[in-house]
């Protein structure tokens, strides 16, 4: 087959961007340990959520010295709870899953943003940094209110956080 | 069959068939139309200018935009471009027109069902609705007649890939020892991907979402529905821009005055669809729980591999053009490019839908890498993504090539040739506007598919500019957009009107610098690459439906329906189902 | 529309240098616009998921 040298060169050139693009995604797996959201989480009867010793009282938890655990019911139209507030400086770990359909759980202007699929807990882990105030929304239609659908995570001072909350 | 002086119009050669593809490109018009007037509206709603019905009911509009735009409008059209190219390059007419119009009648019976459904969702006194979107994720529950109706229309269209089949059945019994004419090499390799990839939805659709829809299963598993969408979700992008990419190849040279620079490659390109567009679909998923990282990894290796044959495509198409412009005169590295013919729609059309397309491989290789998807999943940055690639690469070069093809099945003259320059120019720059506008308001976290998104406990931050501007460029995009439709449907209902003519060009597409005989035999065993591209199919989705189905099995649970259809329906199914059961018993 | 046919080039012929030259510019811009977007956007950003809990 004949292929002009000026198309081996673009080949050539292709492959490179190709394999370029996909050791980025790596290094950035592995080199700065961005992780994917996956099947660690557990498996959930969507309609016993309130059974589940952690998601039938969602909030706030310690669970470190710098780590928290955040336990989240998503529903048609609004998180549960709305606002969560975790100290600057810490490991917070978040837990969501779907009492109906298919929401996410998007803070808005950051990196954080997952799927919440009704049967499947989400577990994804942030490190949060200088307190600010981050607002959160679902971005997966849910139904006919689902642009009502918003809620807060609020990074305060450390002096400021109140601990545990329901 | 000739008339007179012109006796090499597509409709001389092939009446018959013309009037198929007339019926199929007025089908698909009508529904760009509809489609098209819903994406004005969906804009105007969303920055608030303009809401003519309440935001619950929004999600009807982006529902009916989607399925008649990207199912409707495209489908139809290429259906009948394939036609005409397996009609043309085989120099034969179809096997059997009953089967050929019975296709028509599914797939144009089944775009009405389902579209009556949606917009029965306008209206609170019509018991229908589907106000579900284009990706139907269960739990939320459509009308049972909506998922019927999108059957019907991928049964038609797989109808139709048959049918170009048994075109060449029947001219290789004649041929045996020739090579398969590129457009109908084309024409084939699509309808295989297209059937593999398309198995996927047909199986949420008729096994899950149907009888779920008439209550005569309780619940499906929604991971699993979800992910069998996305098995025919990434693939099905293809099945549009495969009859894009082959009036590129076929078409594109010989307008721009030149020969397609290599048929060799054309066929590489291809076959490297047909094994690769299939396995990449958990790409729209890297962001699920209950899909491990390691098989999103594996696609996203797969989704960069894909992007080769469109990397290979822009530079054959280039050259094609590129031996035109030097054909008509043009020099140097850059000055041959106004050599080209940009006074004609034709050409101009898709010039400028590839030269969008370029700038889609941007956005598209950000949407492939598995972590950096985090950044713009969901947000307005996919939806400025999709403008540029089903929006314009795909929809601009039909319209373009509407102008070239609307002649050969009418024996009409364009109406007004400055005109549809006008209209192809008016949406390249309104989409520039507006996609523009949906990317950068994408980086700044604005999502998608919302009917408002004006939130209460924050501000969305641009990076650069505001919102405020952002969402002035998106409506003057939308506007523009929606104007250069108006300009289209005018011509095209203009040439329909008008009087036959005797000066029309005949039938035929480009010639080749390098042609079949350079090309390894090995390519046109259709057989082979079909075997490859399900075995692939096979490895990349056998582990993680396992894994799925493991966790829930096959139904469940997935929440209940939302919102719950009619009632009678549901009782009406139930019925029959536990009279049909009591019977058994 | 009539093409302006001034001369025929054939395969031997035909050089395209042209290609060559658009093609390379797009593979700057492409490998340029990647380094921005995975570096600045995306590692920049606040808030990127580093692990899931074992």
């Amino acid at each position: 087959m004949n292929i002009h040298t000026y198309e081996k060169f673009w080949l050539a050139a292709s492959m490179v961007l190709i394999v370029g693009f996909i050791l980025t995604i790596t290094y950035g797996t592995v080199g700065i340990g961005v992780a994917m959201v996956d099947d660690s989480g557990e498996t959930i009867n969507p309609e016993n959520i309130n059974d589940h010793p952690k998601f039938s009282s969602p909030g706030v938890e310690q669970v470190g010295e710098n780590e928290y655990d955040v336990y989240i019911q998503v529903v048609q139209f609004a998180f549960l709870p709305t606002e969560v507030e975790v100290p600057a400086h810490s490991t917070v770990n978040i837990h969501l899953t779907s009492r109906d359909v298919i929401h996410s759980y998007s803070v808005v202007g950051t990196n954080a943003n997952t799927m919440v699929i009704p049967g499947e807990v989400a577990e994804v882990t942030v490190n949060v940094d200088e307190p600010k105030e981050y607002g959160v929304i679902c971005t997966e239609y849910c139904g006919s209110g689902h642009h009502n659908m918003e809620g807060k995570l609020n990074v305060v001072p450390e002096e400021e956080f109140e601990g545990d909350s329901q | 069959m000739s008339l007179g002086a012109n006796s090499g119009t597509y409709l001389d050669q092939f009446p018959d068939e013309a009037k198929l593809i007339r019926a199929t490109f007025y089908s698909s018009f009508a529904a760009l139309f509809v489609g098209a007037l819903m994406g004005l509206l969906q804009v105007l709603h969303r920055v608030d200018i303009l809401r003519l019905i309440p935001s619950e009911d929004y999600y009807s509009y982006l529902t009916l935009h989607a399925v008649l735009l990207v199912l409707t409008f495209t489908i139809f059209f290429l259906v009948g471009v394939f036609t005409w190219g397996v009609t043309t390059s085989l120099d034969r007419g179809l096997e059997d027109l009953r089967y050929t119009w019975a296709w028509y009648g599914l797939m144009a019976g089944g775009s009405l069902l389902a579209g009556i459904t949606i917009i029965g969702g306008f209206f609170d006194a019509i018991p229908l609705s589907a106000a579900v979107l284009y990706t139907f994720y269960a739990p939320l529950q459509a009308h049972p007649l909506f998922y019927v109706g999108l059957a019907l229309f991928i049964v038609g269209s797989w109808f139709a890939g048959i049918d170009w089949f048994r075109s060449w059945w029947a001219w290789k019994r004649e041929n045996p020892d020739e090579r398969i004419p590129l457009p109908t090499f084309m024409a084939l390799t699509t309808t295989l991907f297209w059937i593999i990839s398309s198995l996927g939805v047909a199986i949420s659709v008729v096994v899950f979402m149907i009888p779920w829809s008439l209550g005569l299963i309780d619940q499906v598993n929604a991971l699993l529905t979800r992910t069998l969408f996305w098995f025919f979700g990434h693939a099905v992008v293809y099945f549009w821009l495969m009859p894009a990419y082959m009036l590129w190849y076929v078409m594109l040279p010989k307008i721009s005055g030149g020969k397609l620079f290599s048929d060799p490659l054309a066929r590489v390109v291809f076959v490297l669809f047909l094994i690769l567009s299939t396995p990449t679909g958990i790409h729209h998923q890297y962001l699920d729980p209950g899909i491990a990282e390691g098989f999103k990894f594996i696609v996203m290796v797969n989704t960069m591999f894909l992007l080769l044959p469109s990397l290979l495509t822009a530079f054959t198409v280039v050259a094609s053009m590129e031996h035109g412009a030097r054909q008509r005169g043009g020099t140097g590295y850059f000055g041959w490019l106004r050599a080209l013919p940009w006074r004609n729609p034709v050409f101009t059309g898709m010039a400028l839908a590839g030269l969008m397309f370029a700038a889609a491989g941007f956005s598209g290789m950000i949407n492939a890498g598995m972590n950096i998807n985090y950044l713009v999943h969901n947000t307005w940055w996919v939806v400025g993504h999709f403008h540029l690639t089903v929006g314009t690469a795909v929809a601009l070069t039909f319209m373009a090539t509407t102008y070239w093809f609307l002649p050969q099945l009418t024996g009409k003259k364009i109406w007004n040739k400055s005109l549809g320059l006008a209209q192809v120019l008016l949406w390249f720059i309104g989409m520039t506007f507006m996609s523009n506008a949906m990317h950068r308001a994408g980086l700044a976290g604005i999502p998608r598919r919302t009917a408002e998104p004006q939130y209460s406990g924050f501000d969305f931050q641009p990076a650069a500019g505001s919102v405020a501007e952002l969402n002035m460029q998106v409506v003057i995009g939308g506007t523009l957009l929606f104007i250069s439709t108006l300009l289209f449907m005018l011509i095209v209902v203009m040439t329909v009107r008008g009087s036959k003519v005797d000066t029309l060009p005949a039938n035929g597409y480009a010639e080749t610098l390098s042609g079949p005989e350079d090309a390894p035999l090995v390519l046109d065993n259709l057989r082979l690459w079909a075997g490859i591209a399900i075995a692939l199919v096979v490895l990349a989705y056998a582990l993680p439906l396992a894994s799925i189905i493991g966790r829930h099995g096959l139904f469940g649970p997935g929440g209940s329906p939302s919102p719950q259809f009619i009632d009678t329906v549901v009782f009406t199914g139930q019925a029959i189902f536990d009279s049909l059961v009591g019977v058994i018993r | 529309m009539s093409s302006k046919l001034r001369r025929e080039i054939g395969h031997d012929e035909f050089d395209p240098k042209g290609t060559l030259a658009l093609i390379a510019i797009y593979f700057v811009i492409i490998s340029a616009l990647w380094v921005f977007m995975y570096f600045v956007e995306f590692l920049g950003n606040d808030l990127t998921i580093v692990g899931t809990i074992l």
